[in-house]
């Protein structure tokens, strides 16, 4: 019954968009609560669509759009958990941004943004074929774009806005590129009429008979698309940059939901990456570099939300990893990736409130200047703490559950494919992961304030989306795995995926049912780096250090400068590449731009200018000639028509 | 009753005067008379045909054709009235602000 109200899921947030961005002037707090109702109706759908139909059943609705292309629902328990985390989370940051927000002038357009952020985000999750989804993940990029340009008479935001937009495009473009080679490659199979090619259950039935060369390019131009979506190297640069839009921004698109789009359309075109020979290899290496790249840098950063920036960067890369991992452990890799994204999405949209919570009061990002925020911000703080711990891999939080697991079957696929790499960039950003978490709570929390800010708590409205959050953060992990695992490991079944034969395609060598036993110290392995990471930042950096950090790294540590610097890439690729090389390429465009573009457009309209100079001498203007005309016109038609017919035509 | 043909020339002599004084004169009042003419020469022609193919269409029709002319002169004559004011003449060859 729910499922008949599916499309009011996209369909509510949209009217709350179009509600507030021409009322939202007038309502109180710029109409916000539209924009949360309506998420917060999507997610009572969802939950509903949840109750009666997960995991067996797989919701379906489509309707012809045009020659071999359709529009449709397709909820099936990839679509739905996404669908509820997407949902409940954005309402929680909605609800906090009723707080947040409060007092900004351009509040009415930031929830009208929002709304059609919320919009098209959930519309990505449960398009039924890959050109909707591409629609919806352009307006989700737009609406990305719009929001880190939230505050666009400052300069740097506007940059960070047109960075960030232009990176994402290039792996847009690839994406695009990808699917209309699966479109050709679909065509060339001459299936029955009516059948639309794009559908993802076309898709995933008819994969085998694709060329399999042709499958890798597909596969890695849709990879291209999910690294630009994700932020995963090389495209990640845009996204540190993308926290100067407002913290509950940063909290909602760039780490709970929307840069998450690019894993879940991996997740979703998985049997094509199994199918594709090295599909899941570039995956799996993608993501673990990532993870460790991103997590570095992190360990370096000042700015409280630039640390969590990089933390989500490298996050994203540990569900790249941990669905790269499918090339031996199967469509369970699909479950293991996306347990850490809903995962992620829970603690992650946490640390960034509480971190807005923080950058509220205290009016900087420096962590530098805050110290000792926790006497003064207890819920923040704690809140904060639950975060951390879960980011940190700290047992029995959710991120330990879904983090251990993506380091096991990293492990597996060292043992079984053969790739050990991933496995040691993988344990190493652990490692990091943990150290930059409460190198970042220590530094901001704990200890003497090192400045003179506003001592206050946040309201209660941003206050309790916090708490709820740091319950899932903590508490969600257990009782959710098991079932979370089933369902959607074996997504897939309900489209009767065969992945023995996926597996032939793709050169896997699977043995299904071969158990890997596992040693005790690859076991407990996930858990010491989690705490070791946590006892060095202890040591370092809390009110009970016994280590001081300027022994071990001093300000001039060429490696301190190499990570503080994010490895010169920005001195590599804006200074040295965009400003010599794109610039003078730029340069010889423009000029052929104007002289053989341009020079013929002016030809032309030179030319109809004339023309018309000449010609509009017949318009004089005076009534009586044209009606003289009129008149002669009419009577040599009759004339005409008159001798026509007197000679029989 | 009055033949048929006789009628029609009664019509086509309103509607050539009608046309000739369209064609010849430029004071935008009497350009107004000579449209009335023409539309008038037609409400003649339906209301004969009328009365000659015995239905009441032709007659419904000139009755709308009436209403028409009378919205028809309602905005010429607003029109005229507010070029007299802009021009202080309604000489319609005077009034070519727009023309090349």
């Amino acid at each position: 019954m729910y499922a008949d109200y599916a499309y009011l899921i996209v369909g509510l947030p949209v009217l709350a968009f179009v509600l507030t961005i021409f009322f939202g002037w007038h309502l109180p707090r710029g109409g916000g609560f539209l924009t949360v109702l309506a998420t917060f109706a999507g997610f009572i759908i969802s939950a509903g669509i949840f109750m009666e139909n997960f995991p067996e059943k797989v919701v379906h609705q489509s309707m012809h759009w045009f020659a071999t292309l359709n529009v449709g629902i397709l909820i099936d328990p990839l679509a739905l958990v996404m669908l509820l985390m997407v949902t409940f989370v954005v309402t929680l940051i909605h609800t906090y941004a009723l707080g947040y927000m409060n007092g900004d002038p351009g509040m009415a357009r930031y929830f009208a943004e929002a709304g059609l952020f919320t919009a098209a985000m959930l519309g990505l999750v449960y398009s039924d074929n890959l050109l909707q989804l591409f629609i919806f993940w352009e307006l989700v990029g737009l609406c990305s774009y719009l929001l880190i340009g939230f505050w666009y008479r400052k300069p740097s935001a506007a940059a960070a806005a047109k960075k960030a937009f232009l990176t994402t495009r290039v792996g847009d473009v690839l994406f695009l590129a990808g699917i209309v080679l699966l479109y050709n490659n679909m065509a060339a199979l001459n299936l029955p009429d009516g059948t639309y090619l794009l559908q993802f259950p076309v898709i995933y039935e008819n994969l085998a008979k694709i060329e399999p060369t042709q499958l890798t390019y597909i596969a890695l131009l849709l990879l291209g698309g999910a690294v630009g979506k994700s932020g995963q190297f090389p495209l990640h640069v845009w996204l540190p940059d993308a926290m100067e839009g407002p913290t509950t921004v940063s909290a909602m698109i760039h780490a709970a939901t929307m840069v998450t789009a690019g894993v879940y359309l991996v997740a979703r075109m998985f049997p094509l990456f199994y199918a594709a020979p090295h599909g899941l290899l570039a995956v799996a290496y993608v993501g673990g570099f990532t993870a460790i790249f991103a997590a570095s840098m992190g360990l370096a950063a000042f700015d409280i939300k630039r640390v969590l920036a990089f933390s989500t960067v490298s996050q994203l890369g540990f569900m790249m990893l941990g669905l790269g991992t499918g090339a031996v452990v199967g469509s369970f890799a699909v479950g293991v990736g996306m347990f850490h994204l809903i995962g992620h999405s829970f603690f992650k949209a946490l640390l960034f409130l509480c971190a807005g919570s923080v950058i509220h009061a205290v009016n900087t990002n420096d962590m530098r200047e805050m110290g000792g925020v926790g006497k003064y911000m207890k819920y923040t703080a704690y809140t904060m703490l639950a975060g951390g711990l879960a980011l940190a891999g700290f047992p029995l939080t959710t991120g330990f559950y879904s983090k251990d697991e993506i380091l096991v079957t990293a492990w597996e696929y060292g043992v079984l494919g053969h790739q050990w790499l991933p496995y040691i960039f993988a344990i190493t950003a652990a490692l990091m992961t943990a150290f930059y978490t409460f190198r970042l709570w220590f530094v901001a929390f704990t200890g003497e304030a090192r400045s003179d800010y506003h001592k206050h708590e946040s309201g209660w409205i941003m206050l309790i989306p916090l708490m709820i959050l740091a319950v899932f953060a903590l508490f969600f992990g257990l009782p959710a795995q098991e079932p979370f695992y089933e369902a959607v490991g074996n997504n897939f079944e309900h489209y009767g995926v065969n992945f023995e034969e996926l597996a032939v395609i793709g050169g896997h060598h699977v043995e299904h049912g071969a158990e890997v036993h596992e040693p005790f110290i690859i076991k407990i392995l996930p858990i010491l780096v989690g705490l070791g990471g946590i006892l060095l930042a202890l040591l370092f950096y809390s009110p009970w250090r016994r280590l001081d950090i300027r022994k071990f790294v001093g300000e001039r540590d060429p490696f301190r400068n190499l990570l503080l610097k994010g490895y010169y890439q920005h001195e590599i690729f804006t200074a040295w590449f965009a400003e010599t090389v794109v610039y003078g390429i730029a340069i010889i465009m423009n000029i052929i731009d104007i002289k053989i573009v341009d020079g013929a457009l002016n030809k032309i309209s030179e030319l109809t200018l004339s023309t018309a100079g000449t010609v509009r001498k017949v318009q004089t203007g005076v009534i009586q000639n044209y009606i003289t005309a009129l008149i002669l016109g009419v009577v040599v038609l009759v004339v005409v028509i008159k001798l026509a017919m007197e000679v029989g035509l | 009753m009055i033949p048929l043909e006789l009628v029609i020339m009664l019509s086509s002599a309103m509607f050539g005067i009608g046309l000739w004084g369209l064609a010849t004169r430029r004071n935008g009042i009497k350009l107004m008379m000579c449209v009335e003419l023409l539309l008038n020469s037609a409400n003649i022609n339906l209301v004969a045909f009328s009365a000659y193919q015995p239905n009441l269409n032709g007659q419904v029709f000139a009755l709308f054709s009436i209403a028409l002319a009378a919205a028809e002169a309602g905005i010429g004559l607003a029109i005229l009235i507010t070029l007299y004011r802009l021009y202080g003449t309604i000489d319609l060859d005077n009034i070519n602000a727009l023309r090349w």
